[in-house]
């Protein structure tokens, strides 16, 4: 059996991913994988479980933090910032958000290419709003350092 | 496929199958040296690498344990990951992108031009360029070097586009897309770059030199090549006279084996190699082997290492194409009036959007980093590659806290910055802001130092043995049927991207080895080995004898 948060907790996390590294442009899905990666953290590990279950608890406080506005959860991770919960959230998002193909379409990041042929004939040299600069060093500054 | 006994004692052992190992291997074999190299890795082929920057880091990176301390950023940043390097057959060649420039003249020479700063372990090589030039045309020959032997140089990219007009507009007038060391054209049965960008996950398509599929098949072809991956060498054994008698390592099953050898070849990156010398410590060699000068683990340098990106307001998309395929040579000679010796070059450099996350602001959090990587279509990005200086206490030393796999002291990397070091950072970053800044960048970005892909300098060359590791040919002072023939062995850093040195050297050593060999002036302690080590630890040789036919996990086909 796999270790799951609470939907109430699961919600938290969600927004508390989202405050941390806020992208106004990503759904909700996107950070759906860090939510997924700090549950798999607690996998068979009680302590791990228990911080995050603190640190959650710690920023819903006596209501939820999904029902604060965006300053007050700002404020209310950033004093969080350093707990155990925090750090593992952090070094959990950091990785999980942007390792997948979501977000690397939002971003403007197209990944593999070897299966294409790489960007040979795809754009690798498409950038035109500069002149195409020299290859090779002119002769005035002479030969290479050695 | 050759295999040879465990007793056999003709064969050279290699550890390592890297640039220098994997160079050293095929030179020795195209010679007529038995040679067996133990590789720690995997032997993956570039159809298994994969274009995905977490899942490659995986497949290729070296993730044993280490530790880390001192005051640089990457202790607190990566504290178990003090480097990027390999651990597959082709060591960090698979990984490398292939930056080939040469050292310069007063590289060789820092205690001429950088002695008496505090806090400089500064040393003069044994060897000036002029003995080193001979070699750096054969290396840059094999290795298919654009702008070299007729190669034309490589095409612009996006991102060599902003960097090079960037350096146009600044005045840098030393600027080019790079002498590097990967086809432009098809050459040595080698394809043409296909520019998928993704060098540093092991180049699928074999345009970019690596010692993979160059140096070890043709080491392979000649039949006197013993290659054995997943096979990690824990200690190297010697004789009562302080000569090497072989290796003990653990293969792929976890046995514990013992290959005999007339003489062996450490180059298992700065930090394995010194941790190897110091875990083959025995009661004649109290300090680890061939550290009677004491610098075994010491001057390690990591080189200056940072980074510049920038944003624009119209898309760049760096990530394609070849990753470092442009270089900046104008701040690379030493000009004391900037405020700190030695240079860096400026070289392209994109990464992909996992590692950027990864690596841009290490800990960063909120809108300020976001913002950041909302900007990756439009970035331009530069790596600051330079020299460090040589640092007796920034040193590999054995953690005997905490223990590898094998039951071994894992190594610690204790690293501070020396003020030139920050130095020479601060002006790096401020002159590629500018670069940018004079092509249109809404925003640039300071990426600091991430986990060292240049190793360097654990075991130094030196004239004198008080000074030093290893003489100007890479063989120990200390024991002389012991060589280093990885980048441990420079004696300083120099700006350069090392692999082009670690070549020419290994092929100057394969030459002096040879040469020592044929005249019999390499005394080797395998034949006159008794059984007995005075460190303990290593299997009778009737025990080996046994299974010596055919060594276990020494490779599945």
């Amino acid at each position: 059996m796999h270790y799951q948060l609470s939907d109430g907790a699961r919600e938290t996390a969600l927004r508390a991913a989202r405050t941390m590294f806020p992208h106004d442009g990503f759904p909700d899905e996107a950070y759906e994988p860090v939510v997924r990666q700090v549950e798999a953290a607690a996998d068979g590990d009680e302590a791990v479980a228990r911080q995050i279950e603190e640190g959650i608890a710690g920023l819903d406080g006596s209501g939820s933090f999904a029902e604060l506005d965006a300053d007050a959860q700002l404020e209310t991770l950033a004093k969080a910032e350093g707990t155990p919960f925090f750090e593992l959230l952090k070094a959990t998002a950091v990785v999980a958000l942007y390792d997948q193909p979501l977000v690397w379409k939002l971003l403007g990041y197209e990944g593999a290419a070897a299966h294409l042929g790489g960007y040979l004939h795809r754009g690798f040299d498409d950038l035109d709003w500069l002149p195409d600069p020299p290859l090779v060093m002119s002769a005035e500054a002479g030969s290479h350092h050695q | 496929m050759t295999r040879y006994r465990f007793d056999d004692e003709d064969v050279v052992v290699i550890v390592g199958s890297g640039a220098g190992g994997g160079t050293l291997a095929n030179e020795l074999c195209q010679q007529g040296v038995k040679v067996v190299v133990l590789e720690a890795g995997r032997h993956h082929q570039p159809e298994d690498f994969v274009n995905d920057e977490w899942r490659s880091f995986k497949q290729l990176a070296w993730l044993d344990n280490r530790t880390t301390s001192g005051s640089f950023r990457v202790a607190k940043d990566f504290p178990n990951l003090p480097a990027w390097t390999c651990k597959t057959v082709g060591g960090t060649t698979v990984h490398w992108a292939g930056c080939c420039p040469r050292f310069m003249e007063h590289e060789f020479k820092s205690s001429t031009y950088y002695g008496g700063i505090d806090g400089v372990n500064a040393l003069d090589w044994p060897i000036s360029l002029a003995d080193v030039e001979p070699y750096y045309d054969r290396a840059e020959k094999k290795m298919g070097i654009t702008q070299t032997n007729g190669i034309p140089p490589m095409p612009a990219n996006n991102n060599y586009k902003v960097f090079a007009n960037g350096a146009l507009r600044v005045g840098y007038k030393r600027f080019h897309s790079g002498r590097y060391a990967v086809n432009p054209i098809p050459r040595d049965g080698r394809p043409a770059t296909n520019q998928d960008g993704f060098a540093f996950q092991g180049h699928k398509n074999r345009s970019k030199w690596s010692t993979l599929y160059t140096e070890i098949p043709k080491a392979e072809a000649t039949g006197r090549l013993d290659l054995r991956p997943e096979c990690h060498v824990t200690r190297i054994a010697h004789d009562d006279q302080g000569l090497v008698t072989g290796v003990v390592y653990v293969d792929g099953d976890g046995l514990e084996q013992f290959q005999r050898a007339r003489l062996v070849s450490v180059a298992g990156n700065a930090i394995e190699t010194a941790r190897l010398l110091l875990n083959s410590a025995s009661s004649q060699f109290p300090d680890g082997l061939a550290n009677s000068s004491d610098q075994v683990g010491r001057n390690y340098m990591r080189h200056l290492t940072a980074s510049t990106y920038a944003i624009f307001d119209k898309p760049v998309r760096m990530y394609r194409g070849e990753t470092m395929a442009g270089h900046i040579e104008d701040e690379a000679p030493t000009d004391p009036s900037r405020g700190f010796v030695g240079g860096y070059y400026m070289q392209l450099l994109a990464l992909g959007v996992p590692f950027l996350a990864a690596f841009v602001d290490p800990g960063a959090w909120g809108r300020d980093f976001t913002s950041i990587m909302d900007g990756y279509e439009n970035m331009a990005g530069m790596w600051l590659v330079g020299e460090d200086m040589p640092q007796a206490t920034n040193r590999v030393t054995l953690n005997h806290d905490e223990l590898d796999q094998f039951g071994q002291p894992v190594p610690n990397v204790n690293f501070d910055d020396h003020p030139n070091d920050l130095a020479m950072r601060e002006h790096a970053w401020t002159q590629s802001a500018a670069l940018y800044d004079s092509v249109g960048a809404i925003r640039t970005i300071r990426t600091p130092p991430y986990p060292a892909t240049h190793n360097i300098g654990t075991a130094r060359m030196s004239e004198r043995p008080e000074d030093g590791v290893v003489n100007k040919f890479g063989q120990a002072h200390d024991v002389p049927n012991l060589f280093v023939s990885d980048a441990s062995q420079f004696t300083t850093g120099a700006a350069a991207n090392p692999t082009l040195t670690i070549v020419a050297l290994a092929i100057r050593q394969a030459e002096y080895i040879v040469d020592q060999l044929k005249t019999g002036s390499i005394p080797t302690g395998a034949r006159a080995w008794d059984g007995r080590d005075p460190g303990g630890a290593v299997p009778e040789p009737e025990q080996v004898a046994a299974t010596a036919a055919e060594p276990a996990g020494a490779g599945a086909d």
